[in-house]
């Protein structure tokens, strides 16, 4: 039985896993001319194209480790990991990935949370999966590995990705543009419409 | 063994680390972990001195305030330690370089096996008094340019005495880089530090955290002490 723990601690930007290096794209884009009150307009359009691929992808590598049965939690851990479907997924995923540095950044804020999973959970059966991606699996794909571990069940998955995607834009308006914080967390409210 | 770099902007880090490299590179296998802010500058900097294969030296841009990155969350220098000990192994020693941060922001123990603070006699001779976990408890605290001393007012030997009387035993040292036997003690105590390492006789020590403060952008984290005025990036 999940706590819901794992999805919050998922969706908090205090996970040590690296995420405040990353502006999802939006230092480019501002440095390229995108004026900051259009940022809701930028974080709508990641979250139809790029939000929607990066969730799907997550929830795929949750299916493939067992979903909710792979939880650690209720004691039916390794139940259901398909190693095949996951490096298909992450496979799948690379394929709709055509930016070289978006793959590098993707790779490496999924060590982070692969380093947080082998600290955790060194022997889980879906971490161990996760372990044969490489040591520098796609984001989305670590997601959902490591929430499947965490008991989040993929709804909760889905969501987390597509909050972290805007938020991550959000908070990074801030460092980069003169903006409100309250507007800011506006745009993310704004986003689920 | 993981040698980390601490201290407010503009005290000399870069150098020092240059320094390191010329002075330890020869003997030892190394590579340098810089952070910045915004940029790679300091990376560029240290590339550019020739002390070390450019490809031994990584840059990690925080994004945020440096002690983000040597603190509260570590991820980014970890990746670039282990990616550095991976390509080069076996290395002997990997210098993390914080960014220009203020008083208060230290290395985490998980990050830094040891750590060096820097201060300068041009940040003002009343810094060391100021106190703070890097002044009090890092490893080593370097008093560096100490040949400027005279010509910003201040008296070198006294900043150094006020800094030894609040580390209880624990080093000071006054660096110039025209001073060779400075240099030379620099070097040598981070050869000490490496063997009592090797030995397990050095056990890595945290000088403590900041005191506890928020962010708007709602996370939390902590500072102790004087000089708050870091840039929020």
């Amino acid at each position: 039985m999940s706590t819901g723990l794992g999805t919050l601690l998922l969706a908090d930007a205090r996970l040590p896993v690296g995420g405040h290096t990353y502006s999802a794209g939006l230092e480019p884009a501002l440095l390229d001319g995108l004026p900051p009150h259009r940022v809701p307009e930028y974080i709508a359009a990641r979250t139809r194209t790029v939000g929607l691929v990066e969730a799907a992808a997550a929830v795929l590598a949750h299916r493939a480790v067992g979903g909710v049965t792979a939880s650690a939690v209720d004691g039916t851990e390794g139940v259901g990991v398909d190693t095949g479907a996951l490096a298909d997924a992450h496979e799948a995923l690379l394929a709709r990935s055509p930016s070289a540095p978006l793959r590098d950044i993707s790779g490496l804020l999924g060590r982070g949370l692969v380093r947080l999973a082998d600290r955790l959970w060194p022997e889980h059966p879906a971490v161990k999966a996760l372990r044969t991606l490489g040591r520098a699996p796609q984001r989305p794909i670590a997601l959902g590995a490591v929430a499947a571990v965490m008991g989040a069940d993929e709804a909760e998955v889905a969501r987390v990705s597509l909050y972290d995607d805007a938020q991550t834009v959000a908070s990074a308006a801030l460092k980069l543009a003169p903006v409100d914080p309250v507007d800011a967390a506006g745009w993310v409210l704004g986003a689920e419409g | 063994m993981r040698l980390g770099v601490a201290g407010p902007v503009g005290t000399g880090k870069s150098t020092l680390i240059a320094t390191l490299c010329r002075e330890l590179a020869d003997e030892l296998s190394m590579a340098v972990v810089t952070n910045d802010i915004y940029t790679d500058e300091d990376a560029r900097l240290l590339r550019a001195a020739g002390v070390l294969p450019v490809e031994r030296i990584h840059a990690v841009e925080t994004g945020a305030c440096p002690h983000t990155a040597i603190r509260d969350d570590v991820t980014p220098n970890l990746l670039a330690v282990e990616d550095l000990e991976a390509e080069f192994a076996p290395l002997d020693l990997v210098v993390v370089e914080s960014g220009g941060d203020n008083l208060t922001a230290t290395f985490s123990p998980a990050l830094a096996d040891a750590q060096i603070f820097c201060l300068d006699v041009a940040g003002g001779g009343d810094v060391a008094r100021k106190g703070g976990p890097g002044i009090e408890r890092a490893d080593l605290l370097v008093v560096n340019k100490t040949d400027l001393a005279p010509h910003v007012g201040v008296d070198a030997e006294q900043m150094v005495a006020d800094a030894t009387s609040s580390r209880g035993g624990l080093p000071v040292l006054a660096l110039s880089q025209s001073d060779d036997v400075s240099i030379k003690a620099l070097a040598g105590w981070v050869q000490q530090v490496l063997a009592d390492y090797r030995a397990g006789h050095h056990v890595p020590r945290d000088p403590g955290p900041m005191a506890p403060h928020s962010h708007a952008d709602g996370t939390t984290h902590t500072h102790e002490g004087d000089g708050h005025g870091h840039e929020h990036g």
